[in-house]
Parts: structure tokens; C-alpha cells; sequence
């Protein structure tokens, strides 16, 4: 149980930046996902914390305590790789064990150790095997097991799921879960897949060369993206960008979309959007903005839609009907740009034609073109 | 099972054969050498078969007597172990660590290996007239030691080469691991390193240990008698009297060959690799 703190950790190799002085503050009991795109330097942060590699600026604390000068072995922390890094000749028992024994712990007490972990992960059974006569996933439970049996009072983990098939990967990321609700010790988590990082986390953080991009619990990040990089980068299918201009017409604020095939559409913003900064809007009025809707928030618009206040409607050409099951994306045309909607099964029987649509402005970002920062 | 064609499967089986012979024909003539008479092994045409199985010269090379051609060899095959077994434990101590540091470290280091490994591309002629300038200066000709210690400087650049590609094999994170599981540098490479990296640390010792048994000309000029002598220069001694006696040279050879076999023999089960295995993923 402990609180981590990075605080403007930079690490220089020869003339590159890869990290570019990044400042986390983690409660106790947290669940930091570090996400971000092979490259972003999420790695390198997550072996600074283990002590694998050494900050060239900044400082790491545990507890308010800095650990940057302390051996790896003596930061109290564990971590899974995402190779698993199981010892191959030793078994099951001796892997989960080789913490506890080279740190001098008495070997009934290894034994009660081992066990207990065992059983928490299920793996009691396989004790005496050597990880070469383990299943993938097996293997992920032993690296797991070896990671909690030293009760660290931080956990890191590294791309640990990403060597698993897609079903296992499921699974294993409910279980991931389900033992830090049982634990609750602090952990940092290293991927590149957004469904884990909006899954897993208590907090994501969203790094891109270097620098985070934003800092906040998954459903903050995905409802309100600090700017276009993460608006992108989280949701699936992503969201939906219209360029227009943010006008003032009949009293109401709006974005007129680039005009296209179908002529240009006006979408008044909801009061929701204009509260949160006035300002802001009031001084790009007759300038560019991007308007940010996610497919889930544009649906059919019919005679109920028409009234909401928050919902503004356009008519848009329907190009491509994609049924998933659950639901139907609609690749939609609007003005210049192309959105997606995620649509009930049966809202529309064919492709082509156009249809009226509404979305709903409450849910919408606004970012300026030029900084990609969010607006409202 | 995939479908095979029998004309593949014969000429496969055809291509095993012609090699086990062609590997196995010389060892067999020497053994068949080793037990015929003198008359056999000179009559024209050759007697293929001896008709007497002969083991005197057996009984001559393993009983010590003043001045005996048994004296000799039982001296060099002394020296023989020593020189090879000092070389080779001399090559693993330095490789081993030498070895880790090369395929730990990043880029620029490698150069160095690459740099040793060229000085083993030399011809022993080059750096032959050197060395026995040295080893004289020093009063070192003429010695197990000395001639151990110029074994090694052929030994190290090879067993380090092949035990640098072999700690490549073994993921850096297994080490991270142990390293945050709380071992040290000592406890990684006797828990988990070296017993990895068993396969390799075998074969290299027995290369290693064969290139040093067999090496005969840096043997032929840096030694002069039985104190030194090894086990290649007293087989080509018995050849350089007035009369060579065939028989007694393939009896040499055979049990030259008696020690090498044996830890090959010992050395099987860690020869066969695999054991990395499964630590990692795939």
C-alpha cells in the first residue's frame, strides 16, 4: 500500500528527449495505466519507476520518499514483464519462491508464501512443472504469482497481456482486475491497447513523444480528450472530427460544417458546451474549430429528437452500413467530412439514400484547428 | 505425417551411410592397425584382416620402463592433460565474464570482441617466432605452464565468441527479474545465468579442450622433452625414428583419442540443448 509520485522525470538519450518531464501523482491503491503508441516512451518511464533505468532529471517517491538513488531490489516494488521472464530451470515453486529466498526468508515461510499465492492465482497444481510445460497464460500466472509474493507496495506491469490470444486476453484482464480489487496495492501498467487502459485504470494517463497528454480516470478522458491526439486515440470506433466554423446564427452558437456534396449544416452547441467556457467560445466566433462527436452520440433523428435542446440535427448522406451484432455503424457523409454512427440494428435497411440525424451537442468536444486543444 | 517419397527416403539413408563411413573408415583401420602384427601391416598386398589379434604394443605404451617408448607416451599424455585442462578451465574463466559483458552491453563494446576474434584469424606461423622469442626471454620454453597459458590465447577470443552468442539466448529481462527479486550479480549467474547457458559452457569446454589436445606446432617448437611434451609431438616422434612402426602410431592415436571420448561421453546429456526453453515466451 503506498503512494507514488513522479516529479518531472526526464531521460535524455545523447541528443534525443524521450521523456520530456512527466508529473504523476498516484493515490494509494491506484490503477495507473501508462498508454500510448509504441515509442511514446511509456516503457522507459515504467523501468525508471523499477529502477532499470535511471531518470537523467527528476525524481520517483514511494510513500514520499525518493527512491531514485535505491538498488531496484530494494524499492519494494515488483514487476511482470511482458515476456513473463520466468527463471526456465527452475519449477513453479522455486520461481514464485526465489524472491523470498534471496531476500533470506526462513523456507516453511517460503512454503506458506508460495502456496498461498498459488491458490489465489489458481496454480497450485502446477508447483512442480518448469515453465517450459506451462500454457501461455499459465506462464502469465506464474509471472504474476512471482510479482505478488513478496507483497510489493508497488506493482509494475509491462505490456503483460499483449503475448496472450484474444480470448485469453480477456479473461485475463478480468482477473487482472479482480486482484486489485482484492489487493489493492498500488500498480502502474504499461500498454498500448485502450480497451485495457479503459478497463483496468482507476487513472490513464496518455503519453505521445514523450510528454503526457492527459491525466485523468478513463471515463473523463474518453467523455472530455484534452485534445485531438487523445480524442483519436481512445475509442473504437474512433471519434468523429467535422471541420466548420464556430457562427452565430438566429441567437444560437454553432459550427457550420464545411460545405460538401449534401450543402453546408449548422449544429448549435448545447448550453452545456457554452457554460464551461464563454470565453473561449465568444473569441473564436467566425473562426475554424473542429467539433469532436463520438459515433454512439449521433443516432436516427425522428419527431422526439427534433425538440431536446441538446441535440442538434443534420441531414447526411448514408455511405456504408456495417452490422456488428449489437449494434450497426453507419458511415455517414457530412459536408467534407465522414462520421460514424453507431445506429440500432434496423434504424435503416440500406446504404445510399440520406437520412436526418441527430447528435447529441452535450456529449461533443470542441478543439481549435491549429493547437489541437480542447475548447469546451 | 507428411508423404514421402521412397526415392527420397533412400537417397537420404544412401547420403547417411556414405557419411558414416566416410567418418567412420579411418578410426576402424586405425583400431585394425593398432591390433596386427608387424608382418601383417607390411606385406604386399596389404592384409586387410590381421590373422592374430596382437596387443603388445598396448602392453608396451602403458608400462613405464627406463627409456621406453611407454615412459614417453604415459609422460605426454600426462602433459597433455594438463596443458588441455588448464587451457580449457584458464579459457572458460576469462570468457565467461568477458562473454556476459559483451552481449550485456550496448554498440561499441562489441568492437573489442571483434577486435580479439580477428587476432584468432591469424596463422600460428605469424605469431610463432614472437611467442618463442618471449617465452625464452622469460625462461618459460620447455613448460606445461607456459605452453598452457599460449593454449589459452587461442582458447579465450573462441570460447568467448561462442558463449557470447549463446548469453544473447537468454533474455536480458530474466536477469532484470532476479536482479528486482533481490539476487546478486554472483547469485543471477550461478542461479540462473550459467545453468542456462549449461549447452554452451559444455561445448565450449569440449572444443576447447579438443583444439588444445590436438594443437601439435606451437607443441612441436615450444617444447623439447618429456617434461613438456604433448601427446601430438610424442605420436609424431614415434614416427621419426629409422624404422616407423605403423602399429605402434595408430595404438598411440587410439588411446590418444581414449580422453576426449570420455568427457564427450560425461559431457552428452548437457551437449543437448533446448533448455532455455519456455522462460520466455513462444
Amino acid at each position: 500500500m503506498a503512494t507514488l509520485t513522479l516529479q518531472g522525470i526526464k531521460k535524455r538519450y545523447g541528443p534525443v528527449e524521450t521523456l520530456k518531464g512527466i508529473d504523476l501523482d498516484l493515490e494509494d491503491g491506484e490503477f495507473l495505466v501508462l498508454l500510448g503508441s509504441s515509442g511514446c516512451g511509456k516503457s522507459t518511464l515504467l523501468n525508471i519507476i523499477a529502477g532499470l533505468i535511471e531518470p537523467s532529471d527528476g525524481d520517483v517517491l514511494i510513500d514520499g520518499q525518493s527512491i531514485v538513488r535505491v538498488h531496484p531490489k530494494n524499492r519494494n516494488i515488483a514487476m511482470v514483464f511482458q515476456s513473463y521472464a520466468l527463471y526456465p530451470n527452475m519449477t513453479v515453486a522455486r520461481n514464485l519462491g526465489f524472491g523470498l529466498e534471496m531476500r533470506g526468508v526462513a523456507k516453511a515461510d517460503r512454503q506458506r508464501a508460495i502456496e498461498k499465492v498459488a491458490a489465489v492465482l489458481q496454480i497450485d497444481h502446477l508447483l512442480d512443472r518448469k515453465p517450459a510445460a506451462l500454457s501461455g497464460g499459465q506462464r502469465q500466472r506464474v509471472a504474476i504469482g512471482r510479482a505478488m509474493v513478496r507483497d510489493p507496495k508497488v506493482f509494475l506491469f509491462d505490456e503483460p497481456l499483449s503475448n496472450l490470444d484474444a480470448k485469453l486476453r480477456v479473461e485475463m484482464r478480468t482477473e487482472l482486475k479482480k486482484l486489485h480489487q482484492r489487493l489493492g496495492t498500488t500498480i502502474v501498467y504499461v500498454t498500448h491497447d485502450q480497451i485495457e487502459a479503459m478497463t483496468l485504470a482507476s487513472r490513464i494517463a496518455i503519453m505521445r513523444d514523450g510528454v503526457v497528454q492527459q491525466f485523468a480516470a478513463p471515463q473523463e478522458i474518453y467523455e472530455r480528450p484534452a485534445n485531438l491526439y487523445v480524442a483519436e486515440f481512445i475509442g473504437s470506433p474512433g471519434m468523429n472530427f467535422i471541420h466548420g466554423e464556430l457562427r452565430r446564427q438566429d441567437g444560437r452558437i454553432g459550427i457550420l460544417s464545411k460545405t460538401g456534396a449534401a450543402g453546408a449544416s449548422f449544429l448549435p452547441l448545447a448550453a452545456a458546451n457554452l457554460a464551461a467556457a464563454d470565453a473561449a467560445i465568444e473569441a473564436r466566433i467566425d473562426r475554424p474549430v473542429i467539433l469532436g462527436i463520438r459515433p454512439e452520440t449521433v443516432t436516427l433523428a425522428n419527431s422526439s429528437t427534433a425538440a431536446a435542446p441538446h441535440l442538434a440535427s443534420f441531414e447526411a448522406q448514408v455511405e456504408v452500413l456495417e452490422p456488428t451484432g449489437a449494434d450497426t455503424l453507419g458511415t455517414l457523409r457530412l459536408g467534407a467530412d465522414q462520421v460514424t454512427a453507431r445506429l440500432r440494428p434496423g434504424d435503416l435497411q440500406q446504404a445510399g439514400g440520406t437520412a436526418r440525424f441527430a447528435a447529441d451537442m452535450s456529449r461533443a468536444s470542441l478543439f481549435d484547428p491549429e493547437t489541437g486543444l480542447r475548447i469546451s | 505425417m507428411e508423404r514421402q517419397n521412397p526415392w527420397l527416403s533412400f537417397f537420404v539413408h544412401l547420403c547417411a551411410l556414405l557419411l558414416a563411413l566416410f567418418l567412420l573408415t579411418p578410426i576402424l583401420w586405425m583400431l585394425i592397425m593398432s591390433v596386427s602384427t608387424t608382418n601383417d601391416l607390411t606385406t604386399i598386398p596389404l592384409r586387410w584382416m590381421p590373422r592374430h589379434i596382437d596387443f603388445h604394443r598396448y602392453v608396451e605404451l602403458l608400462t613405464v620402463a627406463e627409456n621406453s617408448a611407454g615412459e614417453a607416451f604415459l609422460a605426454s599424455m600426462r602433459n597433455s592433460l594438463a596443458v588441455a585442462t588448464m587451457a580449457t578451465l584458464g579459457a572458460l574463466l576469462v570468457a565467461i565474464p568477458g562473454a556476459w559483458s559483451v552481449s550485456r552491453s550496448p554498440g561499441r563494446q562489441r568492437l573489442a570482441l571483434y577486435a580479439v576474434v580477428a587476432t584468432y584469424m591469424l596463422p600460428p606461423v605469424a605469431l610463432v617466432v614472437p611467442l618463442y622469442f618471449a617465452l625464452a626471454a622469460l625462461g618459460a620454453l620447455n613448460s606445461v605452464f607456459s605452453l598452457a597459458v599460449v593454449y589459452l590465447s587461442i582458447l579465450a577470443p573462441f570460447t568467448t565468441w561462442l558463449l557470447k552468442s549463446s548469453f544473447d539466448n537468454i533474455p536480458q529481462e530474466i536477469e532484470l527479474a532476479a536482479m528486482i527479486d533481490g539476487a546478486r550479480l554472483d547469485q543471477i549467474w550461478r542461479r540462473i545465468t550459467l545453468p542456462l547457458a549449461g549447452p554452451a559452457l559444455a561445448t565450449g569446454g569440449l572444443f576447447a579442450f579438443l583444439l588444445a589436445w590436438d594443437e601439435f606446432f606451437y607443441a612441436l617448437l615450444f617444447t623439447a622433452d618429456q617434461r613438456a611434451k604433448t601427446l601430438p609431438v610424442a605420436i609424431a616422434d614415434l614416427a621419426g625414428g629409422r624404422v616407423s612402426d605403423y602399429g605402434l602410431i595408430a595404438t598411440a592415436g587410439v588411446l590418444a583419442a581414449v580422453p576426449p571420448v570420455l568427457i564427450g561421453f560425461f559431457l552428452q546429456k548437457s551437449l543437448i540443448a533446448g533448455l532455455t526453453t519456455g522462460g520466455v515466451k513462444g
